[in-house]
């Protein structure tokens, strides 16, 4: 195990596109807070009637506990961001077909596999890292009502990691079918932006059908639930999808074991 | 025709090994054994099923059926390990050095040490560019770092394809060289190569493929000499081939190099009663050898081409 992460550490480690690309998703995590944190702050300083209203019945999302919520919810957005870096690491193996010379060289297949699902087990971990420590720092700088209860909510912290670790290994499936990183970076983004959440509602809204909840970003989007206060507007809804939050750690899992099991019979199965 | 002989602990022994694309039938039952030490050049024209053939025996593709030992044993990971391969094209991470590639390869195959890496390139003339990014090299050199890899830890078994690909006239001298002095080393080659000429002056064994069938395999002097042609000349050339014509129908006069060929079959050519008749005859000889046939000649004869 040991001399696979190693192995793995130097295809990396002189490689500037993934730095760059690693950069960048360090970046957005800490961005997109911040970011959503100034508009709430924009809104609830207005002295207006409405603004005073938006603040009261708001809270503050961002201070302890429920920054954990909050910020799991916003951050969960940008997957697409360290998808590149996954989709990257794998298309690459197939471009310079280094896939096959690793095989000549004395992996296994599994041997090959199991380094790239370090590879996106690593990078759900760090991306969940650099999660926690934006959400300590946001959330400690926004402290309100003392420091009651601020732990209560930090299962999140697992909870955005198995959907980033689900999430991180469909895009990384994409990357194995089609083997081409623009291809598959555009198909992923496109199928979990666009389509899927389309097809969810549309089978919710005019349907009246949930299948949607097993698609398969679905199934993880649903660990991260909405922030408590856009839950105020339906909660009968907002306590239900809290309810389904365990139902969806069991289906996550289980996705997460199906697609690494696709995975590592496809590279068995298939010619290099 | 599919000569095969059996050898006492081959270092690969291949059993019937059938390969198909789809409809086309890219291997049909392939089988031969390559002994210890040997040099063994696997012959065959542009889409005989060379490469796909050490593709099944590197794990690069699944053979439809049959099966293949390295060593006794079914191939494994740990036994690529010990074997230097170089399959079709050079694959490296092209955003890495090479320095930094030939440690990934270290990493993986466990083949020799650190320091071992700067001796390759040393070996491959690449040490002075061995900061240089792979995709800054030319092909000759990026083919120079592919066999560079295969080196690394002195691995007793070699698998090339096409080793000579995008090289020079130079390079090509330098890995002929190199082949001679692994084999003299006791380093056992396997070489697929569609360059009759290399075979025919490093390789020890061969076997030639043919739309994925065996023709032949055996060793290299074994498949050349299939006629035995004598090569004689005299003072009168048209004297000598009318005297060789009263012991042989297939006589041919070489006018530019001043010989006449006489082809006799497999081990009938007596070089003592040729010079005898002939002196008998009146022709007296300045020159008698047995010669081998050339590896292109019978290439072109088992392959129809």
């Amino acid at each position: 195990m040991t001399h696979i992460i190693k192995t793995e550490w130097l295809k990396i480690k002189n490689y500037p596109a993934f730095w760059w690309v690693f950069g960048i998703t360090a970046l957005t995590y800490p961005g997109v807070n911040y970011l959503f944190l100034y508009v709430y702050r924009d809104i609830t300083k207005q002295k207006s009637t409405a603004g005073q209203v938006l603040k009261a019945l708001m809270g503050n999302p961002f201070s302890l506990p429920e920054g954990w919520r909050t910020m799991a919810f916003f951050s969960s957005f940008f997957i697409y961001i360290p998808a590149i870096v996954v989709i990257m690491l794998i298309t690459n193996e197939y471009t310079y077909r280094t896939n096959r010379q690793n095989i000549i060289d004395g992996w296994s297949r599994k041997d090959f596999m199991t380094a790239k699902m370090i590879d996106v087990l690593l990078l759900a971990a760090i991306v969940t890292l650099l999660f926690t420590v934006v959400v300590l720092f946001i959330g400690l700088t926004n402290m309100e009502n003392g420091a009651a209860g601020k732990w209560n909510l930090t299962y999140y912290i697992g909870l955005f990691f198995l959907q980033t670790f689900s999430q991180l290994s469909i895009a990384f499936t994409v990357g194995m079918l089609l083997r081409k990183a623009f291809i598959a970076l555009a198909i992923f983004t496109f199928y979990s932006v666009i389509v899927e959440p389309i097809a969810v509602n549309v089978l919710h809204y005019k349907y009246n059908n949930e299948i949607g909840k097993f698609f398969p970003m679905e199934i993880s989007d649903r660990l991260l639930t909405k922030p408590l206060f856009l839950g105020r507007i339906d909660e009968a809804a907002y306590q239900q999808s809290i309810d389904a939050v365990k139902y969806h750690v069991v289906y996550s899992i289980c996705l997460l074991i199906l697609t690494w099991a696709f995975c590592f019979w496809l590279n068995n199965r298939r010619d290099l | 025709m599919n000569e095969k002989t059996t050898i006492h602990n081959p270092v690969l022994s291949l059993n019937n090994i059938i390969k198909s694309y789809g409809p086309v039938q890219a291997l049909k039952g392939v089988s031969f054994e390559v002994p210890e030490g040997s040099v063994f050049g696997i012959l065959g024209p542009n889409g005989s099923g060379k490469t796909t053939l050490l593709s099944i025996i590197l794990d690069v593709l699944k053979a439809n059926k049959g099966n293949f030992l390295w060593f006794g044993h079914p191939g494994s990971s740990e036994q690529r390990q010990k074997i230097g391969s170089l399959l079709e094209t050079p694959n490296f991470y092209h955003y890495l050095s090479a320095i930094n590639n030939l440690k990934i390869t270290q990493s993986i195959s466990g083949r020799g040490t650190i320091e071992d890496i700067d001796e390759v390139l040393k070996k491959v003339r690449l040490y002075e560019r061995r900061k240089s990014r792979f995709s800054s090299f030319s092909l000759g050199m990026k083919q120079r770092l592919a066999i560079a890899a295969t080196l690394l830890g002195d691995p007793k078994v070699l698998v090339f394809d096409e080793p000579t690909n995008g090289l020079d006239p130079v390079g090509i001298a330098e890995i002929r060289q190199l082949i001679i002095e692994l084999r003299n080393s006791g380093h056992t080659i396997i070489m697929a190569s569609h360059l009759l000429d290399e075979v025919e002056k490093v390789c020890t064994h061969a076997a030639i493929l043919r739309t994925g069938e065996l023709l032949i395999t055996g060793r290299v002097d074994e498949i050349l000499v299939d006629d035995d042609v004598v090569e004689l000349s005299a003072s009168d050339l048209d004297a000598l081939a009318a005297v060789l014509k009263q012991l042989n129908e297939h006589v041919v006069i070489d006018s530019q190099l001043n010989t006449v060929q006489a082809i006799f079959p497999k081990g009938t050519a007596k070089l003592d009663e040729i010079n005898s008749f002939c002196f008998k005859q009146g022709v007296v000889l300045n020159h008698l050898i047995l010669k081998k046939k050339r590896l292109e000649a019978r290439f072109f004869e088992l392959t129809n081409n």
